[in-house]
């Protein structure tokens, strides 16, 4: 049965088709002209001109930043996604209602707070004189760098994502049907067997969800990589604001931003595809 | 020749609840459970919602420990042993077939669990599919069954393992009609042809008087009466059991005194009549006695026909196939239920507001022994 949207439900969608045409479509559809204006002396003139995505493309620079972003952005989710799960779990399985209520409201506190507040608090905690490389120094080891490399970058990435990705992930989890947790108990399947026999594949597209949206924010992140990466190697989202910076070369850095609306769409449609993939003809 | 298999039965018996009470905090939700369950048995619980019979059927599983008393599995005592560790495999009332593997995952489960390999897995799978007739599904996923193809997999998953005992918790309830009826063929054939213990769980006397052996029937926790579906039908054990059933007259009277060598007089509202001495041996004169007297072996006459009973008027009518249940109410406000057959009440010519006189061969009234001990 095909439905047919009424006058009232297309009215009541405007809101919102309003607003992605103002500030999601049209403004895409300006960065992709953009891509192929032209820069001289420092001034943007409207043009055809395909030397923008060649100079990008060709450029070892960009796709070093490229895989870089990709391999940082894929391991904050991974460990997003496995630093939370225990934490969901227990949440969704072994919290009363009331409990469960407060943790939720907990961990949306984090959202309150500036995250370019949060990591220059991380930069006093990971620094070589910080306060954990302190506690180091206190038992004779160290000090680790902690700072202006990879470690940092995912630190700051997983702490911007980590409460956002439990919450989804605890919402998936309640809507596990407890019956099959039972009914695998029954079959002999032990406590922790079940969590990755049947809750795991039971919460599949909600857990895909979350680690997706790890992904997808932690690839746009440029607060991270700049003060807990030291911004070099730049990632993508730091390359861009060199662009704009350097030269006024708005048209390169609108290839790089399409580049990653790309990459991003691709890895989304591929995440739910994976995650509403269903066993069987 | 019955009561022996069930002797013989009661004396191996795979399951034995000893005096088990579940609370939940101050709720008691089963109080003294206390009755075997025989080898190869066909055993239904029944009773209405919360009357503590799927917490019993839990606790047999593993899924809840008792407060109190003990459960003996095939004699061993499994209080506080997990379900994984028993053999107890049951099929829920949701079925809870997993839905991201097929049909034959979902059959081949406990044998995975069990590190069955993956060669005996798939024959054993297939043969319990074919036992089922849904081979054809194998490779299909849950959500594309009709309601009794999933039922069948919930049945093979359970059974694969070849367990002495399944458990069965109101399994049919989301069917329709006529599936229910084809499915309980499916169950209780299966039930003989393999030989094992089903214990039952169900809300529907229809359901646990045409499968079961022996019905347990709960309410509030409590044991009311356990017994073969034609004992419990005859003679229901007290009141509750009577009017669950919902097919007998209840009477309260009191022994006036014998009535001739085989027999008491008893009085009771609106009139009076003759108790076969062997429903109470040991009456007294004083005595209240409760007794039924069920629908189909009420009598039904005009009152000019000068026949003596019990006054009352039709309140209405129900037909229930080649019969038909007449509503009727005393003067005294007691509601009674005749059932004839529709040739009986044509010559009666009844409609609501009639005057018939309600009344029955002494040898029909059974005394409630649970009532006035």
């Amino acid at each position: 049965m095909t439905k047919r949207p009424t006058l009232f439900s297309l009215i009541l969608s405007m809101p919102l088709l309003l607003w992605q045409l103002l500030f999601f479509l049209f403004p895409l559809l300006f960065l992709v002209a953009i891509s192929f204006w032209t820069v001289r002396n420092f001034q943007m003139t409207p043009d055809l001109n395909f030397g923008n995505w060649e100079r990008v493309l060709s450029r070892g620079v960009f796709w070093d930043a490229y895989f870089r972003t990709m391999v940082l952005a894929t391991t904050a989710a991974v460990v997003t996604s496995i630093i939370a799960f225990p934490a969901s779990y227990a949440i969704s399985f072994k919290m009363s209602e009331k409990a469960k209520r407060w943790m939720i409201f907990i961990l949306i506190i984090p959202f309150f707070t500036s995250y370019l507040v949060r990591v220059y608090s991380l930069q006093v905690f990971l620094s070589d004189a910080g306060i954990i490389n302190a506690a180091f120094a206190y038992i004779g080891l160290g000090p680790f760098p902690m700072l202006n490399n990879a470690f940092g970058i995912i630190v700051g990435m997983v702490t911007l994502t980590l409460p956002l990705v439990v919450l989804l992930q605890t919402f998936s989890l309640n809507f596990v049907n407890r019956d099959l947790i039972e009914a695998a108990h029954n079959l002999r399947c032990g406590r922790l067997r079940t969590v990755f026999a049947v809750i795991v594949p039971s919460a599949k597209v909600g857990l895909v969800i979350a680690a997706l949206f790890a992904f997808i924010l932690s690839f746009g992140d440029f607060v991270s990589p700049l003060y807990l990466g030291g911004g070099n190697p730049p990632t993508l989202s730091i390359m861009i604001t060199d662009f704009t910076k350097s030269g006024q070369q708005w048209p390169r850095a609108a290839v790089v931003a399409i580049m990653m609306i790309i990459t991003l769409l691709t890895a989304a449609f591929a995440a739910v595809t994976y995650a509403y993939k269903e066993r069987g003809k | 020749m019955k009561a022996n298999a069930q002797m013989e039965q009661q004396s191996e018996a795979i399951v034995k609840f000893d005096n088990v009470v579940k609370r939940f905090g101050n709720f008691t939700a089963v109080e003294k459970a206390d009755f075997e369950i025989g080898r190869g048995e066909f055993l239904a619980i029944m009773g209405s919602s919360g009357c503590g019979k799927t917490t019993t059927l839990r606790m047999l599983a593993g899924l809840e420990d008792p407060t109190e008393g003990a459960i003996y599995l095939d004699g061993e005592k499994v209080n506080g042993k997990a379900t994984w560790d028993r053999d107890t495999p049951m099929v829920w009332q949701s079925l809870a077939l997993f839905p991201f593997l097929t049909v034959q995952e979902n059959v081949e489960f406990a044998l995975k669990m069990r590190g069955v390999g993956k060669e005996e897995r798939r024959q054993r799978a297939e043969k319990w599919l074919e036992k089922m007739q849904i081979t054809e599904f194998a490779n299909r996923n849950i959500n594309q069954l009709s309601g009794g193809q999933k039922q069948r997999v919930a049945l093979a998953r359970a059974l694969v393992t070849e367990p002495k005992i399944l458990l069965l918790d109101e399994p049919l309830s989301a069917l329709d009609a006529h599936l229910k009826v084809r499915m309980q063929a499916v169950l209780s054939n299966l039930q003989k042809d393999l030989g094992i213990t089903f214990v039952y769980v169900t809300h529907s006397m229809s359901e646990a008087f045409s499968m079961a052996d022996r019905v347990v029937i709960m309410s509030r926790g409590q044991i009311e009466q356990i017994g073969t579906p034609e004992e419990i039908y005859r003679e229901p054990y007290n009141r509750f059991v009577a009017e669950f059933l919902g097919s007998a007259n209840i009477f309260d009277g009191v022994v006036q005194g014998p009535a001739g060598a085989d027999g008491w007089q008893v009085a009771y509202e609106g009139g009076e009549t003759i108790l076969p001495k062997s429903e109470r041996p040991d009456a007294r004169q004083g005595q209240k006695v409760t007794f039924i007297v069920s629908a189909e072996n009420m009598q039904l006459s005009l009152p000019d026909s000068g026949q003596p009973g019990i006054e009352a008027s039709v309140a209405g009518e129900e037909f229930i196939g080649g019969t038909a249940m007449v509503f009727l109410e005393t003067a005294g406000g007691q509601e009674l239920k005749v059932q004839k057959s529709h040739d009986e009440l044509s010559v009666l010519n009844l409609h609501p507001g009639s005057k018939v006189v309600v009344h029955w061969e002494s040898g029909s009234c059974h005394v409630l022994p649970g009532e006035n001990k």
